[in-house]
């Protein structure tokens, strides 16, 4: 076990009943980085969460913060660790300021020194003017700003995400992003998970992604994506589309799948210059007009799909179906 | 900066005090708190003692122990339901302080919520119906002990997996209320049947009734010292049954 990393897990194991939701998982997260936990709904990033933050009893296994054993040492790795669960669980009764201040007597933190920190941090998220109000009434961006604030209180030296900017409007997840780059910056370590493959390829330093509750893959976005550089596609968007086209793109020599994205479509090929030849012909011999015509290499997001199986309900091929609601927090990774 | 933290016992007592305050603020005032703590023990009572040729002084004591008893109880079932129902409880075994001293504030809130409600007929009883406390420490022992046997009770209750107040509520009564038939209430401990007696040794609420009438100018069938035993070992002992459910949950969820 590596004194210097911020978290370490071995082994580490839930199970309810039958079901192992998160299967001997081994991996650990440096002092500083922001570390993604990537993997579709269920597939265990929440209980490795609850695991990590002592919610949860690990049913097997061990997990150190900052070198301290959640089980045997729970005090002083709890003392170590802010979490943003994936519900803003706020006190709506209570007003913003005492929310916070209420967080930092859980800390034991000097009366003085919590109301300095509570000040500063509703400012910092542009709550101040709004502290005497009953949260109740904020809105879900704004319950989640303090949700974050509260797990700021105590200056942790990790802080753990757990879907931070699900279902949040841009503006929210825009000032939550630019918060999490800020504090990294000042040395935090970050542990986030989510299922947003762009949001992780955009600010995670290194990323693991969980299926089924075992690790699938661990590293940088960057070599992740190198894994799977076989997996290249030609993006394409015609100005209209009288008839479905899907069918006849995938009847194209060299195409070896194609993926529908909104009002565009992804041929997959190991070929791109065949394909694009053959995209041309088929365009000019339908009387398509082609607005977009790109060559994209292999994103985040083909990893995922290479390594849990997951891939759209568009598909009839084999594999997982995924759900819309999960398809749509996909964006698109690398492009060229 | 990191914040240097005082003695481990003085923070466990100033986490457990702003727990408490929390839930007094945020609970109190909850129609489930209101209805099992405060109606219930009173429209129980009415319904019991009207047509009865029993003095009303010598029902004040009995009401005082059924409101200790509801009122005191009906706190941890309100609050550790909607907490674990909106995920806040998670917050408390997030932070870095011990299981117990997070259980503590709750039962603390209950404490001072059936102390509270139970003074207000001791005060009605000794302003308009003439009835005298002759034993201040046995009425103390009584209400102090009494609330936080009751309340570690609501507690324990509440530990066990549910999701809403009436999920909890629901057994509590179903305990709650046969208790009043074997404890002494309205029938005093000396005048049931040997083997009621032997049941009524093992109700806490006995030993309220017991220990209020002690402080009335009456006498404990059992002595008061056995009262005060019984209601300790009791606060105890949920307090262990709560901390032990909650651990168990944290293994299953």
């Amino acid at each position: 076990m590596r004194e210097e990393c911020a978290i370490v897990t071995s082994n580490l194991t839930k199970k309810f009943g039958d079901l192992v939701a998160v299967d001997h998982i081994h991996f650990e997260v440096e002092r500083g980085e922001i570390f993604g936990f990537l993997g579709p709904n269920g597939a265990g990033k929440t209980s490795t969460i609850r695991m990590l933050t002592g919610i949860s009893i690990p049913t097997e296994g061990t997990a150190t913060i900052m070198g301290h054993d959640i089980q045997r040492e729970q005090i002083e790795a709890k003392e170590q660790m802010g979490i943003v669960p994936d519900v803003s669980n706020v006190y709506n009764e209570l007003s913003a300021w005492d929310n916070l201040i209420f967080t930092a007597r859980l800390y034991d933190m000097p009366k003085a020194y919590r109301e300095r920190r509570a000040e500063e941090l509703l400012k910092v998220f542009g709550l101040y003017e709004r502290r005497e109000e009953k949260v109740q009434g904020f809105s879900r961006g704004m319950k989640r700003r303090i949700c974050i604030a509260m797990a700021l209180m105590n200056r942790s030296s990790i802080l753990f995400l757990d879907e931070p900017t699900s279902g949040l409007d841009v503006q929210s997840v825009l000032i939550i992003r630019d918060m999490i780059k800020k504090l990294n910056e000042e040395g935090l370590t970050v542990f986030l998970t989510t299922h947003n493959i762009e949001e992780a390829s955009q600010m995670c330093d290194r990323v693991a992604i969980i299926n089924r509750g075992k690790i699938a893959a661990i590293d940088t976005p960057e070599k992740l994506k190198r894994t799977v550089e076989s997996l290249q596609s030609i993006e394409v968007a015609f100005e209209t589309t009288p008839y479905p086209v899907q069918a006849d793109l995938k009847g194209l020599a060299g195409v070896s799948e194609v993926v529908k994205q909104g009002d565009k479509y992804r041929l997959y090929t190991n070929d791109p210059p065949s394909v694009l030849a053959a995209l041309w012909r088929y365009a000019d011999s339908c009387g398509l007009k082609p607005i977009t015509m790109n060559t994209v290499g292999p994103s985040l997001e083909d990893v995922f799909v290479k390594l849990t199986g997951i891939r759209p309900t568009t598909e009839s091929e084999g594999g997982q179906v995924m759900r819309r609601g999960q398809r749509r927090e996909m964006g698109k990774g690398g492009g060229s | 900066m990191r914040v240097e933290h005082s003695s481990h016992l003085l923070r466990e007592i100033r986490v457990t005090w702003a727990v408490a305050e929390k839930d007094m603020r945020t609970y109190y005032t909850r129609p489930p708190s209101i209805m099992f703590g405060i109606l219930f023990p009173f429209s129980l009572f009415l319904s019991f003692s009207i047509g009865r040729s029993m003095p009303i002084s010598q029902l004040i004591p009995v009401l005082v122990a059924q409101t200790l008893f509801f009122a005191s109880s009906s706190i941890g079932p309100v609050v550790i339901p909607s907490e674990r129902a909106t995920q806040t409880f998670d917050r408390f075994l997030t932070s870095p302080v011990s299981l117990l001293a997070i259980l503590m504030g709750k039962t603390l809130a209950g404490v001072i919520f059936g102390i509270g409600i139970s003074i207000i007929p001791l005060m009605l009883g000794v302003a308009f119906f003439a009835s005298q406390v002759s034993n201040v420490f046995a009425l103390i022992a009584c209400m102090l002990l009494s609330a936080v046997s009751f309340s570690a009770m609501g507690m324990m209750f509440a530990s066990l997996p549910g999701q809403t107040p009436g999920n909890v509520m629901m057994p509590l009564n179903f305990v709650r209320i046969p208790l009043l038939f074997i404890s002494g209430v309205y029938t005093a401990v000396r005048d049931l049947p040997n083997w009621g007696q032997a049941i009524s040794l093992l109700s806490p609420l006995t030993h309220t009734i017991e220990l209020a009438r002690c402080g009335f100018g009456g006498e404990s069938y059992f002595g008061a010292l056995v009262n005060v035993v019984v209601l300790l070992v009791y606060s105890a002992l949920f307090l262990f049954a709560s901390t032990r459910f909650h651990l168990a949950n944290q293994r299953k969820e």
